[in-house]
């Protein structure tokens, strides 16, 4: 199980060096193609959850929904290990109320749009999702959930 | 397998002593024992990100839609805000909206390795206007509470029962992957 999710980020890794190319400047941005992981960044970032490697993909879905949810700044990380902030999905500006963001958590996404850097960080104006393959990262098969009790112990069936 | 122990060891590992950063002056922030954490306590003004970096500027910094960022006065850099005060799951918006174009000191943790972000985001955990009095940045579930007045009798933690939440959960599972797949999973996962 662990070697296809290696195989899977070799794969995103080698196609990222052409899908994350910048191409034309947009205004004070930069006209981009970036592939990659919608992801929770205050996990992916902060180490609160645990490594970088389970805070994505299944293990973290939902966590991710949760964060989303809750107005952390929701993230795409590329396929060369950028993460990128989302400011606008597809004419939606509204990131932490709408529902948007929440139907493409942990999702692997090919989007066109806007790129700004400002002091460091990696902003993304998301102009049109040209992709989107679904959940593809099954992290869940080497890390269970993150956190562990993001699914609860199901109930007894009062009737057996 | 046991998975979250190896996760639990790496993150141990990899928790940096408490840096003592540029901004850490008189801040009396609470370590998280974060990726890259420091303390830092500065004066900024609260800015809608997406305004400063695209001239696209609603009144009201986007009324709670956008995330918001600190133009720190020290030396104008955009820092975002990525976190607030509260242990779990919620963002900084809710705490910083109020302070829309205005002035505030914030204390609070920048967190990030460099490896994984150029810059560090930043976790407000209190803030004030500039001589004011101070208060927490924990005021997310209170708000939350508030506008979902309909689940207050609903027993759980708000992102127990958040109907977005619930929403994505019953359509397609814990993993995402449908409920199928999930049903085999929490089978494994809870197997006596």
């Amino acid at each position: 199980m662990r070697s296809r999710i290696k195989a899977i980020a070799l794969a995103c890794t080698i196609s990222g060096v052409v899908a994350g190319a910048p191409a034309i400047a947009s205004g004070d941005g930069e006209r981009v193609r970036i592939s990659g992981e919608v992801i929770d960044t205050w996990c992916y970032l902060s180490g609160v959850m645990g490594s970088p490697d389970a805070v994505v993909g299944t293990s973290h879905h939902t966590c991710a929904l949760w964060c989303a949810a809750g107005g952390i700044p929701v993230g795409v990380l590329a396929e060369d290990g950028t993460v990128y902030m989302v400011l606008k999905w597809e004419g939606t500006d509204d990131v932490t109320r709408a529902d948007t963001l929440m139907t493409v958590q942990s999702d692997h996404v090919t989007a066109d749009g806007v790129h700004h850097v400002r002091d460091g960080i990696n902003y993304l104006i998301v102009e049109q999702v040209v992709a989107n393959d679904g959940i593809i990262n099954l992290s869940h098969e080497d890390f269970d959930v993150v956190p562990p009790f993001a699914i609860p112990k199901p109930k007894p069936d009062p009737n057996q | 397998m046991k998975p979250m122990l190896a996760a639990a060891a790496l993150v141990v590992l990899a928790s940096p002593a408490f840096a003592a950063g540029e901004f850490a002056q008189g801040s009396e922030a609470t370590s998280w024992g974060l990726l890259g954490e420091e303390k830092a306590r500065f004066e900024a003004v609260v800015v809608d990100v997406l305004c400063e970096l695209t001239g696209d500027c609603p009144a009201d910094c986007g009324g709670g839609g956008r995330y918001l960022g600190l133009r720190r006065a020290a030396d104008g850099a955009l820092v975002l805000a990525n976190k607030n005060l509260q242990a779990v799951f919620t963002g900084a918006v809710e705490e910083l909206l109020p302070y829309c174009g205005k002035t505030v000191e914030v204390d609070g943790l920048l967190v990030g390795e460099p490896e994984m972000t150029p810059a560090k985001v930043y976790q407000v955990q209190r803030l004030r206007e500039p001589g004011g009095e101070w208060h927490k940045a924990d005021h997310w579930t209170k708000a939350w509470d508030e506008s979902h007045p309909e689940l207050a009798g609903v027993e759980g933690r708000w992102y127990r029962k958040d109907p977005r939440v619930m929403g994505e959960i019953e359509a397609d599972g814990y993993l995402g992957l449908g409920l199928a797949t999930d049903a085999e999973f929490i089978d494994y996962l809870f197997e006596e």
